[in-house]
């Protein structure tokens, strides 16, 4: 995806593998207002929202009827019913019957990850158009039974004989049969990701208040978004929510200091509040990605281009980096691998797990010693703040997990036209995205104004 | 080794039970009380099981719960369970000096040489070793090797403690080495890397997959029969957790030693703490996060 010509082919499919590949485009994006846990979407589940968002793409772009290419989407915490979720949300919507549909999923990255690859295929010439998306609900997450249910439950089912039957029915003790939620924390470190990451925040020596800058900013940001109508065409209401529900347009620097800290009360100093650290949320969000003639075709504009994308992931068990630290690591090689350099870009999207994973990963690649030590090449330099979450991010809008990749990809893209049909010029406009995920990950993407 | 010579080797059918081996020592338990001799020597003899193999079910269910990686390759630990069974039998012999229930593991150490997997059959050498003194009492050490084909694939060595068990003829001034609950002030506590919650279950639940269903670990009305005010986790539960999240960073081949400290009251939480040691691999420690004592630490290095 790196090598960027221009050429576009027709919709007809070639003869022969593709040999080229084009940059794909986005075209737009559509989310429901997200809700925080046990809200407005406390009944909906993932499917119900997945189907809701994507329901208004089609309304917006047309799409009613149309056969895509693929419609990639996620959950991270999923029900084993929607084992073919995003195909569900595909019958559920008014697309063709015919668009197939695939689920993936990398935790907090899912429906970046999505969008990488659909505009991977789309890049390839193997499909015209397609869309990427997520959802999640912590209101009507997955319970399961015990271990030792389970397999006495399954067993049970494959015993033939009554007194078999009885026997293992026998075997069960009164806290098997006590229902399981899913757990937040890492598996192999039992710690949960607010624990993890104040451990890095104490690493990072980041200071409360300057997290408390962040999600203020975060907040102040997205309510003015919202007062521009620069949401009106990224989001349709749903549930009767037409904002984010997490939004505290009203918020202050005194509110926020105000807090106790949640997170790293064993160690001295904790920091980490529920207003620095995003709440639980639900929600769904996609974007819609093409070929530039599939949207010429359509009379779509198109509002960016993929140019790139990095993956990343840290050794996060053994304690070598802290587990939201990918991006520290994924943005310097996208980076190293485009020849760009921070300046290149007009925003930077770094989603808000915590407004310390913000504070740590930017000052990583601030860090001389700790890149040269790390990654083996020159830190990467500070970021300009006035260019970061222009428009709000996770903190004041919340986190549905797999929702945000496509929220932030949506939000980008249009921020990126809006400043190249300002500045009216041939000068590229670029955007740079980069989210942390659970299990030590982060995907970092690049973006081009059209 | 010099002591192999002297040792008699006694052949079992099979690898014994543990719950049929604590039963033995418990209803022998008064009577070695009773007779209060010091402990003198060690029974001069070798136990042998032959043609020992790995359970399926039983490593599935011992994978799943340490966390160690689902292959047909057995953890380190899973060889401890499968093979101790064969030294637990030579501590509940009736001419063992010491009483086999109640005594405390202090340390334990194993080398993996090289792996075993899931169908090899393996044949495993079990005797009692160094009888010494202890400030508080009497040590010995359990050694067990796991060999194929003659080749020692895995040995390991386990201390254990008789508490208030002079040795004959120990003075007061030996067995300095060691206090019963050792401080390990000198040495800094790696970072924190994890915080382990052990529901009141976990030692039913070790005790599932491992067979070692001492009293001790599974509940608080069994525990409190030996002088504790609740369950406690097993030792090796918190040392093989610790050599799964070092995972497959440890190599095939080798030592993973772990010292015990105060015992993990069930339900509790440990601390966990890891970090690179000095000539390779990982030292690792876990520790109470209020009081700030050590439950248990050790380090896992290449060989």
């Amino acid at each position: 995806m790196s090598t960027t010509s221009t050429t576009t082919q027709s919709s007809q499919a070639p003869a022969s593998p593709p040999t080229q590949t084009r940059r794909a485009a986005v075209v737009g994006a559509n989310r429901i207002p997200f809700g925080k846990a046990g809200g407005a979407y406390s009944s909906a589940s993932n499917l119900d929202m997945l189907t809701a968002a994507l329901s208004g793409l089609v309304a917006r772009y047309g799409l009613a009827g149309e056969r895509l290419g693929e419609v990639t989407a996620g959950a991270v915490l999923k029900h084993s019913r929607d084992f073919n979720l995003t195909r569900e949300a595909v019958l559920g919507a008014s697309l063709s019957p015919q668009t197939p549909a695939s689920d993936v999923q990398r935790a907090c990255a899912t429906s970046l990850e999505a969008t990488w690859d659909i505009a991977n295929k789309i890049a390839l010439g193997q499909i015209e158009s397609g869309i990427a998306g997520g959802a999640d609900s912590t209101s009507d997450a997955p319970i399961v039974v015990t271990d030792r249910l389970r397999r006495t439950l399954l067993k049970l089912a494959r015993a033939k004989t009554l007194p078999q039957r009885l026997q293992l029915l026998a075997g069960l003790r009164p806290g098997d049969l006590a229902p399981v939620a899913p757990d937040v924390a890492e598996p192999r470190t039992g710690l949960s990701m607010g624990e993890h990451q104040a451990l890095t925040t104490r690493e990072w020596g980041i200071a409360r208040q300057a997290q408390d800058d962040i999600a203020l900013a975060s907040h102040h940001h997205l309510a003015a978004a919202y007062e521009r109508g620069f949401f009106d065409d990224l989001i349709t209401p749903y549930r009767g929510l037409t904002r984010d529900e997490a939004l505290r347009a009203d918020t202050s620097a005194e509110k926020l200091a105000k807090l106790k800290p949640v997170f790293g009360r064993n160690g001295e100093n904790p920091s980490m509040t529920a207003g620095n650290s995003t709440p639980l949320s639900d929600g769904a969000a996609t974007v819609l990605l093409a070929s530039d003639a599939w949207a010429a075709e359509r009379g779509l504009p198109v509002l960016a281009h993929v140019v790139d994308a990095e993956a990343a992931a840290v050794d996060f068990v053994r304690g070598e980096d802290g587990l939201l630290m990918a991006g520290a690591y994924a943005v310097p090689r996208l980076l190293h691998r485009t020849g760009l350099t921070l300046d290149d870009f007009a925003f930077i999207e770094i989603h808000e797990a915590f407004a310390s994973t913000v504070l740590t990963t930017t000052a990583a690649w601030a860090d001389e010693d700790w890149s040269q030590r790390k990654l083996g090449m020159p830190a990467i330099g500070e970021i300009d703040r006035s260019r970061l979450n222009v428009v709000g991010s996770s903190l004041a809008a919340g986190h549905p997990f797999a929702a945000t990749g496509a929220r932030i990809v949506g939000t980008l893209a249009k921020l990126l036209a809006e400043r190249k049909a300002a500045d009216g010029g041939e000068t590229p406009v670029r955007g740079l995205i980069s989210v942390c995920a659970a299990g030590g990950q982060a995907v970092a993407m690049i973006l081009e104004a059209a | 080794m010099a002591e192999h010579t002297e040792l008699r080797e006694v052949h079992l059918d099979r690898v014994p039970s543990l719950g049929s081996l604590y039963a033995q020592a418990l209803g022998r338990m008064a009577q070695t009380v009773m007779a209060g001799r010091p402990p003198t020597t060690l029974p001069a003899v070798r136990y042998a099981a032959d043609g020992v193999r790995a359970d399926a079910d039983q490593l599935a269910g011992y994978q799943q719960l340490l966390g160690e990686p689902g292959t047909d390759a057995l953890p380190a630990g899973y060889v401890h369970v499968m093979a101790f069974p064969v030294a637990v039998a030579v501590m509940a012999r009736v001419d063992f000096p010491l009483p086999l229930l109640g005594m405390v593991h202090l340390a334990n150490v194993v080398e993996q040489r090289a792996p075993i997997h899931l169908g090899e059959t393996v044949d495993v050498r079990a005797w009692a070793e160094n009888l010494r003194p202890h400030r508080v009492g009497t040590q010995v050490d359990l050694v067990t090797e796991v060999s194929r084909d003659g080749e020692v694939r895995w040995r390991g060595v386990s201390t254990y403690l008789a508490k208030g068990r002079k040795l004959a003829g120990a003075d007061a001034t030996q067995g300095t080495e060691g206090s019963e609950h050792t401080e390990r002030s000198e040495v800094a506590l790696p970072p924190v890397a994890g915080r382990w919650k052990l529901g009141a279950d976990i030692g039913r639940r070790y005790a599932a997959v491992s067979g070692d269903r001492n009293p001790i670990h599974l509940s608080g009305l069994s525990a409190k029969l030996f002088g504790f005010p609740r369950a406690i986790a097993h030792g090796m539960y918190t040392a093989s957790r610790a050599l799964a999240t070092v995972g497959v960073a440890r190599g095939e081949a080798f030592r993973w030693s772990v010292e015990f400290g105060k015992p993990v009251l069930l339900p509790g939480a440990v601390t966990f703490g890891l970090a690179p040691a000095a000539g390779g691999g990982h030292r690792y420690a876990g520790w109470d996060a209020k009081s700030g004592k050590t439950y248990f630490s050790g380090s896992i290095t290449p060989l």
